[in-house]
């Protein structure tokens, strides 16, 4: 037996370790939430230890799957990692990875996000592993995420076929003390490519006919493996009796706690690989219940696998059908199912404040050039007369600015934009772009805007970071030859470039010279800008940028117009008790965007004493 | 044992470093520990809450009516998040204003004014609200020597700054 330790370890950092401690060899991934700790903290492991680990972000999900595939097929041992839409761009290489399969272990993680926590869906990639037709494991805490990275790469060699952990955010973003190996003896596997066309290259359709029979009996295999090593131990266990709770991934330890509150005794079952499923001998076990609920997220995946007339779930509305698990939900359930009859423990204690908690929505920080270009295009684009498609970073708060009208996912500003530039040619198109989501997926679509003469405007916003996801690189930030604007001359277009200023009529000045580019007689196609700036939250790079001129307010200058907190809208602005509007000093960043034009009546002013750095 | 905490405020106050703190002061003592934090929108100043869960659990969401204390950063944090304690709980918070009548313990402190008059430093106030919930809370989990280990482990460098500032708030509070 391996040494173990104990550490308290937030679920992705365990997947992390687990991942070291899998002798896995390469990493390939996209940021995105919940799942982009995973390969950070690899990195982080691999520079303090020294080892010989490949840990990089790729461009896009697609990317980072493949090279990690690749790296199994030669025998290495990889992990790909990404959150649950992303899976969808990578999905086209999944597909068929499933038919031709692996030699080395690979690991798909995808991430899942119920609740919408800071995701555009609530899918679930489990699913997406019974469409790809390979196993998938489904952890219900840190400790089982340890376990089952490691084990699923275990898995993963000895099926030949990629194996997927779906961990959901509460997973990912939990923290517990967990038990893993007390050392780390990384040991490196060696990658040779065995030539195999038939397999590596299997062509429809007789070559592709034969593997998709391979995949059919492998799955088969791997639900015989599922019910003897996993399930039946756990059958064999159980009384019978009035309920079983078959409980998949966060519905197991929601599950548990839930009885634990109410003490009610009942049978539950963890299921850890809810994908292939050995669906009749699990059947077989409801004899000895009277009812068999289901406790499973986001979508009905197991419930669906063992349709049973004894079988409850989200499908016969016992459970909660969207949004996030809640023991409230199980213990409604619970209810309904005649096995609880007590009340309600999980009600809100009853008082009344007298007023509304002001929301608090996500808002860009203060001080992000965000905030300032979209400013400054919704000065020169008049919103009636422009439509606004947007994409997806930190800039689609720029909503609450009114500069935002459409938001699919990532890549869509760009061909969305020509689809209205087609459909209503009377406006005028301005469409914004971060850098990360430009070369995620933001090239093919301008280049299919250029070869088809589609006439908008993009605006590519450059900070140099994928800063939503926690300001991972972009590639021209670590390899400097990489140049947007080369990439968009190599089109054939020319692109204008603008870099941001903290006085905020440079801005306007910019994008009317741009609006009077595009609206020559001559000009033909998109009009392409590259506007570079800054993250605020980028150490390595925003003394360069931050001028340090703190704003307040000159009280008798403010008419209370509402301009700063409705169009501009930096955090640090609100009104105060004497209904003029005040500049929190803890949270002006010191941009000095506001001291120009954004006030109608010139009311923000510098802080003098602050801005030399001293205490306002 | 079984005590849930709440910590909220917002982006950038340091809600996170708390939860790391009392999970190290769990593990510490050997007590199971799980926690949820809020990761992935890393803009400044959106709404964060955190929930700490410490002895025998086995999901780590508070459930509405569950908690026995919240650590607020800010008012408004703390009120958005009330739902989430038992009734006889403890409230403490970071507030520049009296709360209403409410079915908890409330010890309120005006952080943000003693960091405006230079008492110390803004960055300090997630310390200086562990010190207000170290000398109110009746049932707090763990001591101040604990909590003191707790906050050298996971930043040796700025931990002298950190543990006066919590004593400054046992002491004002
Ligand atoms: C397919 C897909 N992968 C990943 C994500 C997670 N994600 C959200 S925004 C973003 C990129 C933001 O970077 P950038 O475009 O440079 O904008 P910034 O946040 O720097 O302003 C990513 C990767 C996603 N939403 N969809
Ligand atoms: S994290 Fe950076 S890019 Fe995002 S809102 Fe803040 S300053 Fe802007
Ligand atoms: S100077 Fe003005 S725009 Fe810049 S952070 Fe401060 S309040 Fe916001």
């Amino acid at each position: 037996m391996k040494q173990t330790k104990k550490q308290t370890l937030m679920g992705n950092d365990a997947i992390a370790w687990g991942i070291v401690h899998a002798n896995v060899d390469m990493i390939s991934g996209y940021p995105g939430t919940p799942s982009s700790e995973i390969l950070g903290m690899v990195q982080k492991i691999k520079h303090q230890l020294d080892l010989p680990i490949y840990a990089e972000w790729a461009t896009n999900e697609k990317v980072g799957f493949e090279v990690a595939y690749a790296g199994a097929i030669a025998g290495k041992r990889t992990v790909a990692t990404m959150k649950q839409v992303g899976l969808n761009v990578a999905s086209d290489a999944l597909m068929s990875a499933s038919y031709i399969g692996n030699l080395g272990g690979m690991l798909l993680i995808a991430a899942d996000d119920p609740g919408f926590h800071s995701s555009q869906t609530e899918q679930d990639s489990r699913v997406f592993a019974k469409f790809a037709r390979i196993p998938v494991l489904d952890p219900a805490t840190p400790q089982d995420a340890y376990d089952m990275t490691k084990y699923g790469v275990e898995l993963s060699e000895r099926f030949q076929v990629p194996v997927m952990l779906r961990p959901v955010m509460r997973v990912d973003h939990a923290r517990e003390i967990i038990e893993m190996d007390a050392e780390t003896h990384f040991i490196p596997n060696a990658g040779e490519f065995q030539r195999d066309i038939g397999r590596w290259a299997g062509v429809p359709r007789a070559g592709r006919l034969q593997q998709g029979y391979d995949v059919l009996d492998r799955i088969e295999t791997i639900k015989a493996y599922n019910w003897e090593h996993h399930l039946q131990p756990k059958f064999d266990a159980l009384k019978g009796g009035k309920l079983l709770i078959l409980a998949g991934g966060t519905g197991y330890a929601f599950t548990l706690e839930t009885l634990a509150d109410l003490g009610i005794e009942a049978d539950v079952v963890k299921i850890e690989m809810p994908y292939p499923l050995p669906a009749e001998e699990i059947k077989a076990r409801f004899d000895a219940y009277e009812k068999v609920l289901v406790v499973e997220e986001p979508y009905p995946l197991i419930e669906e696998d063992l349709a049973h007339p004894k079988l409850y779930g989200k499908k016969t509305g016992t459970m909660h059908k969207i949004d996030e698990m809640k023991k409230e939900h199980i213990l409604m359930a619970l209810q309904k199912l005649g096995v609880y009859e007590g009340t309600n423990i999980y009600e809100v204690p009853k008082f009344d404040l007298g007023f509304d908690v002001p929301d608090r929505p996500p808002a860009l920080c203060p001080g992000c050039p965000h905030r300032d270009i979209y400013y400054a295009i919704m000065k020169v684009f008049k919103k009636k007369k422009s439509i606004y498609p947007s994409d997806i970073g930190c800039y689609t708060l720029a909503l609450s600015q009114g500069a935002i009208d459409s938001i699919l996912c990532m890549g869509a500003s760009v061909s969305m934009a020509s689809g209205f530039s087609i459909a209503d040619p009377s406006k005028t198109v301005v469409a914004t772009i971060g850098d990360g989501t430009f070369f995620h997926s933001g090239i093919p679509p301008l280049l299919n805007a250029v070869y088809q003469n589609h006439r908008f405007i993009l605006i590519i916003l450059d900070n140099s970071t994928i800063a939503m996801t926690g300001r991972q690189g972009t590639p021209e930030r670590f390899h400097q030859n990489i140049d947007i604007a080369k990439i968009v001359e190599g089109m054939g277009i020319k692109c204008y470039e603008h870099t941001y200023s903290h006085e905020m009529q440079e801005n306007i000045d910019f994008m009317k010279t741009i609006k009077s580019e595009f609206e020559k007689p001559d000009h033909q196609g998109p009009l392409v800008v590259r506007v570079r700036q800054f993250c605020i939250l980028d150490n390595e790079r925003k003394d360069d940028w931050i001028p340090n001129l703190f704003a307040e307010v000159d009280p008798d200058k403010c008419v209370a117009c509402d301009s700063c907190t409705t169009v501009y809208k930096c955090p640090p602005m609100a009104y105060n008790a004497e209904g003029k509007i005040e500049i929190d000093p803890f949270l002006c960043a010191g941009c000095g965007g506001c001291l120009d034009v954004v006030c109608p009546t010139d009311a923000f002013q510098l802080d003098a004493i602050k801005s030399k750095g001293g205490a306002s | 044992m079984r005590y849930q905490i709440v910590i909220a405020g917002f982006g950038g106050q340091g809600v996170v470093f708390l939860v790391k703190v009392l999970a190290l002061c769990a593990g510490n003592r050997d007590i199971p520990f799980l926690g949820t934090e809020n990761h992935g929108m890393s803009q400044r100043g959106g709404a964060v809450s955190c929930d700490i869960k410490v002895g025998e659990f086995t999901n780590p969401v508070i459930d509405n009516g569950q908690a026995d204390l919240i650590i607020g950063l800010d008012p408004n944090e703390t009120l958005r998040n009330l739902h989430l304690l038992k009734k006889d709980a403890y409230v403490v918070s970071n507030s520049d204003r009296p709360f209403p009548e409410l079915p908890f313990h409330v010890a309120l402190s005006d952080g943000n004014a003693k960091a405006l008059a230079g008492e110390f430093p803004i960055q300090g106030l997630n310390a200086y609200m562990l010190g207000v919930a170290l000398a109110s809370v009746d049932n707090f989990p763990f001591s101040v020597e604990e909590v003191e280990t707790a906050l050298r482990q996971i930043n040796a460098k700025v931990a002298d700054q950190n543990i006066a500032i919590v004593h400054q708030a046992m002491r004002e509070n």
